[in-house]
């Protein structure tokens, strides 16, 4: 982040408990105005007590949250004027239209009648809501409801977007939707904070990443940057049945169910040593040569292979 | 307090109610047919307590629109648990209003649902079943109206104490029957047993209706009303002060699944 830039949000040694479980252990970002922030990590690693907490939804055992250089434990209401939250869970109003929704939510934002029906006009033709505005909420389809619960958080043009998972359940075209408009915030000078389970996603968005695990902060950065210091090539393994025990004991080696994973500077050789060896009792099922990329980062950081598919499920 | 906020949710909470405009018919519908059948039982009722002239309706038609009235009870819990069912409880949250604004414009649309209700009821009772009122008919509205705000704040009151909507909801109707009996708008209270009129007057139904009887029975005006109307509004600062020190906004509820 460019430090001469006063951040849009900034979260100061944020420690949150449930009971004997902690779920923030004292945890510290900042974002720059006109910024996307990937938050990642595994499921229960607090990405969603921190984005509720910058939200005001909970509070914080200890530690500070300034939006725009507002408190926002101090000024609560101030704070949230110039944020917009999609929570991961979709939350639409099912037997109000479309047009209700977003009406409603652009009223609580303060907008005045003008500026709500420019405002709703624009969201709703960016997110394709335009031909859906006199459809009760109930009769949409799961990525059409996904899009107006975007369309909401985004109404008032927020300094600070907070999106949870947004694009959890979305089709292809809400995802291709989504990412775009989380862009062209960006560029309008929004700091957007995002969540998500998809790695590709903030590869794809050339976002800043922070990495979250166990509660607290585990790697953050420019994703290049994480991405050279971190990344590393790897060979990936899938076996029939259970990983030989030979491979398993390679150095560095992280073995998920069937699959182990290598790191190797040049996986095409260790691939070229490895396969002779193996015989055709081991099972193989498939080879794949991982290049450096966010989930090597994520291997590097967390010890952990990242299945996307159990990540969303949970 | 933005009052252009709380207009923007009590718009809101219009809309939502006008959406689901079955459970407000039920307010109108359900004490119009009881009424339809009991008042003719209570016209030797009312004779037994010395009412030599009235008609069943007088005391039928105020003891079920403020039986009837008890249904706003679970259509303010709804408003809240919804919110929780919808996932939409966050994002209301989330937004600039603050958590009385959210309370006021809650309540406000259904307090406004409560005195249309009872107006609507006490007119049907006059003009179809031939209610009397003897005394000054517009001595109700202060009546009313506090009645309806004491529902609505009870309302609140049931959803700081429940934590699932199953919870709120069984509480709500079984205070409607309960409150419905004690107070004496079922029966009317000189009829009820001896056990039960200590208790009658700890209940907002017994308020309301010696309110209303005063005035329908007995040629009562403002000043038969000023009692009454002073304990309601007791009662909802009562109800008021449960709600805000035991709602928490941030409290998991349980929603209609």
């Amino acid at each position: 982040m460019d430090s001469s830039v006063a951040p849009a949000l900034a979260v100061s040694g944020v420690r949150k408990a449930y009971g004997d479980t902690v779920a923030l252990a004292g945890v510290d970002l900042t974002v720059a105005p006109g910024t996307i922030l990937g938050l990642l990590g595994p499921n229960g690693a607090g990405k969603t007590t921190l984005v509720s907490i910058i939200a005001g939804l909970r509070r914080p055992d200890a530690g500070t949250v300034h939006v725009c250089g507002i408190d926002a434990r101090r000024e609560p209401q101030r704070a949230r004027m110039v944020m917009g939250l999609a929570p991961q869970e979709t939350g639409v109003y099912i037997t109000l239209t479309v047009r209700d929704n977003l009406r409603y939510f652009a009223g609580l934002a303060g907008l005045r009648k003008k500026q709500q029906r420019d405002r709703i006009d624009e969201i709703a033709s960016t997110l394709l809501l335009d031909t859906l505005m006199a459809r009760q909420a109930q009769t949409l389809s799961g990525g059409e409801r996904r899009r107006l619960h975007a369309a909401i958080a985004l109404l008032h043009e927020p300094k600070v977007v907070l999106l949870d998972e947004p694009t959890t359940g979305a089709d292809v075209t809400t995802r291709a939707h989504l990412l775009e408009l989380v862009r062209t915030l960006a560029a309008r000078g929004s700091a957007v904070v995002y969540s998500t389970h998809y790695l590709h996603e903030i590869e794809e968005l050339q976002a800043d990443v922070t990495f979250i695990d166990q509660g607290r902060v585990i790697a953050s950065g420019v994703l290049k940057d994480l991405v050279m210091r971190y990344g590393t090539s790897a060979l990936e393994l899938s076996f029939e049945h259970t990983v030989p025990e030979r491979l398993s004991l390679l150095p560095g080696a992280v073995v998920a169910g069937t699959s182990v994973t290598i790191p190797a500077d040049d996986p095409a050789v260790t691939a070229a040593q490895v396969l002779p060896n193996l015989g055709a009792a081991a099972g193989l099922r498939n080879v794949e040569i991982v290049r450096p990329n966010l989930e090597s980062v994520f291997l590097a950081v967390t010890g952990r292979r990242y299945d996307a598919r159990t990540e969303a499920a949970a | 307090m933005n009052l252009q906020r709380i207009g923007v949710i009590i718009a809101h909470e219009s809309r939502l109610i006008r959406r689901d405009i079955t459970s407000v018919m039920v307010m109108l519908v359900f004490p119009i047919i009881s009424i339809a059948f009991l008042a003719p039982a209570f016209k030797p009722a009312l004779r037994q307590l010395g009412f030599v002239h009235a008609n069943g309706a007088d005391h039928v038609v105020p003891g079920q629109a403020v039986m009837a009235a008890f249904f706003v009870v679970s259509l303010v819990v709804f408003s809240f648990f919804g919110e929780h069912a919808w996932q939409t409880w966050d994002r209301v949250r989330a937004s600039s209003a603050t958590s009385l604004e959210i309370v006021a414009g809650k309540a406000t649309p259904r307090v406004m649902l409560v005195v249309v209700q009872l107006t609507l009821l006490l007119i049907a009772g006059v003009v179809v079943f031939h209610m009397h009122v003897r005394g000054t008919a517009l001595a109700l509205a202060p009546l009313i109206i506090v009645f309806a705000l004491c529902l609505v704040l009870l309302g609140v009151c049931v959803t700081a104490l429940a934590r699932t909507a199953q919870q709120a909801n069984a509480f709500a109707f079984t205070g409607m029957v309960l409150f419905g009996a004690l107070g004496g708008a079922f029966v009317p209270f000189g009829l009820l047993p001896g056990w039960a009129k200590p208790v009658g007057p700890v209940t907002p139904t017994y308020w309301a209706m010696r309110g209303m009887r005063s005035v329908v029975l007995g040629h009562g005006s403002f000043g038969a009303v000023v009692l009454p109307t002073a304990v309601l509004l007791g009662a909802s600062a009562l109800f008021a002060a449960i709600a805000a020190w035991r709602l928490r906004f941030d409290e998991a509820k349980v929603g209609w699944s």
